[in-house]
């Protein structure tokens, strides 16, 4: 091929690995044992190995795989906020993941600054966030009382559908998603579940971690097989499904 | 662009703090208010410290302000990566943003506090001159020289959390070397070449001079803290930005 047309690519990784150190000498206590009894300072865990793969614009691509086989390090690479020991991540535009929602929510804040700060955050204007408040608002089903409350107050289920309703009108180019629909109730599951296909219409590209084969089936449209942190299979679903699940039960 | 995310930032520690407590801005104002009071009382009726042609008061309070805007700065600073960690695993954002917040909520805190001062100014009849107007470029290096520090210390915290502890020794060893409660003019002046290398006393001379001497801050220390904290700031970075690249992975 005489040349990549990098225009419909959305995502990709060339050659990435990425090792931890398995521990850190949190103290100096640690630190000083380590060097008189010569003890390695770090031993490193290989979490992704070699990973080429790439994921092009307006796929909705599903990551399965058991615990520790990478998919947190995978959408961390992604999301930019971690990089890879060696080999070249490349991503095409704006991220927005819905990995741990509330991350940067203050407890003392009320419902409303938390939509501001929040929003900022997700690198949205100010301007913007105005003029969809009331409509995040009434994604959230938060009666509009308690929009002025401190979000310590809220129940766990308002405080996450708050989150989510930030994140979901935060124009995302490329969403990361991590077993996110188990969000509120079924009502609100539901109400999420549209909000995705709305996003694959408007041809977004999802990354979408999930336990949940059924899911995975009913929602992607290609899936990352990934096991012991490298790839060991990429493209048709349900063939991607169907290894993942023979190598399990 | 980012300067959205900074007001926020800031906006976010200053009202959080505020919310937390009946009192809320009191505090940030009455804190700094009644250690002057105490130490003033403390040194000047029971220690009986000599005439320093300045009220006494306003001696400790113009240099205990920038004292605890470094103190307290750092201490938040500090602790900021390992508060906000849900924040670094999820979501790209240069990293110091969350420091510069920090630092810009203490000033507002420092500017709250000065206000005061200058009330007491007021109180004790120390005449308005235009030298005060060099408070703000003195503010202005002290910040840079903080900044560099909370860059250093607040990545360094996150690999080994003995820095705090660590911290809070030398701070307590750090107020004694610098001039807050007693005038440079007491020591011999053999030994008065610690001030000039110590950038807190530097500062401190320097807002005294202005804002109660009713004159041009000593140009030739303020030199050498301006260079000292240039060159901290550039060390500080490029430490910073070696390790950043690790926050997500060790916090």
């Amino acid at each position: 091929m005489g040349f990549m047309n990098n225009d419909n690519l959305a995502i990709s990784f060339k050659n990435v690995s990425k090792s931890y150190p398995l521990f850190y000498q949190k103290t100096l206590k640690e630190f000083f044992q380590a060097l008189f009894t010569q003890k390695k300072t770090i031993e490193k865990v290989e979490a992704l190995k070699n990973i080429n793969l790439s994921i092009k614009k307006g796929e909705t691509v599903g990551v399965i795989g058991k615990n520790g086989a990478g998919k947190s390090t995978f959408l961390k690479l992604i999301a930019g906020v971690s990089y890879p020991t060696s080999g070249k991540v490349n991503v095409y535009g704006k991220v927005v993941p819905l990995i741990e929602l509330g991350a940067g929510f203050h407890p003392e804040l009320s419902g409303k600054e938390n939509i501001f700060l929040n929003g900022v955050i997700l690198g949205m204007e100010e301007r913007y966030l105005v003029e969809k408040f009331s409509e995040i608002v009434s994604f959230s089903e938060i009666p509009m009382d308690f929009i002025f409350t401190p979000v310590k107050y809220y129940s766990s289920g308002m405080f996450m559908r708050l989150a989510f309703s930030v994140a979901v009108f935060s124009k995302p180019e490329i969403l990361l998603v991590d077993e996110i629909l188990a969000v509120g109730d079924i009502a609100f599951q539901k109400k999420c579940l549209d909000k995705m296909n709305e996003f694959k219409k408007q041809k977004v590209t999802i990354v979408f971690v999930s336990h949940n084969m059924e899911q995975v089936k009913n929602f992607c449209e290609k899936v990352i097989y990934l096991k012991e942190g490298k790839v060991e299979y990429q493209g048709e679903v349900e063939e991607g499904i169907r290894r993942y699940l023979k190598n399990n039960f | 662009m980012y300067w959205a995310l900074i007001k926020k930032l800031t906006l976010r520690e200053i009202k959080a703090r505020y919310k937390q407590s009946f009192l809320g801005f009191f505090w940030i104002v009455l804190n700094p208010f009644f250690q002057m009071v105490i130490m003033s009382f403390v040194f000047s009726k029971i220690l009986k410290m000599s005439d320093l042609g300045v009220p006494y008061p306003l001696f400790i309070y113009a240099g205990l302000l920038p004292w605890l805007f470094m103190v307290n700065s750092l201490q938040s600073a500090m602790n900021v990566f390992i508060s906000d960690s849900s924040l670094i695993k999820k979501i790209y954002f240069p990293r110091e943003i969350l420091v510069l917040s920090t630092l810009l909520a203490k000033t507002f805190d420092f500017f709250l506090s000065f206000l005061i001062f200058i009330l007491m100014m007021i109180v004790f009849k120390v005449p308005f001159t235009f030298f005060m107007f060099f408070f703000f470029l003195i503010f202005l290096i002290e910040f840079l020289f903080v900044y560099s520090l909370a860059l250093i210390l607040s990545s360094f915290n996150l690999y080994y959390r003995d820095v705090q502890y660590l911290f809070n020794l030398v701070i307590t060893l750090w107020f004694y070397l610098t001039p807050v409660i007693y005038a440079v003019e007491f020591f011999p002046e053999k030994y008065r070449i610690i001030f000039q290398l110590n950038p807190m006393a530097v500062f401190i001379n320097a807002y005294r001079q202005v804002l109660l001497g009713g004159d041009f801050p000593k140009w030739s220390s303020l030199g050498i803290a301006i260079l000292l904290s240039l060159f901290l700031f550039f060390i500080a970075k490029k430490i910073f930005e070696k390790l950043e690249k690790n926050f997500a992975d060790v916090v």
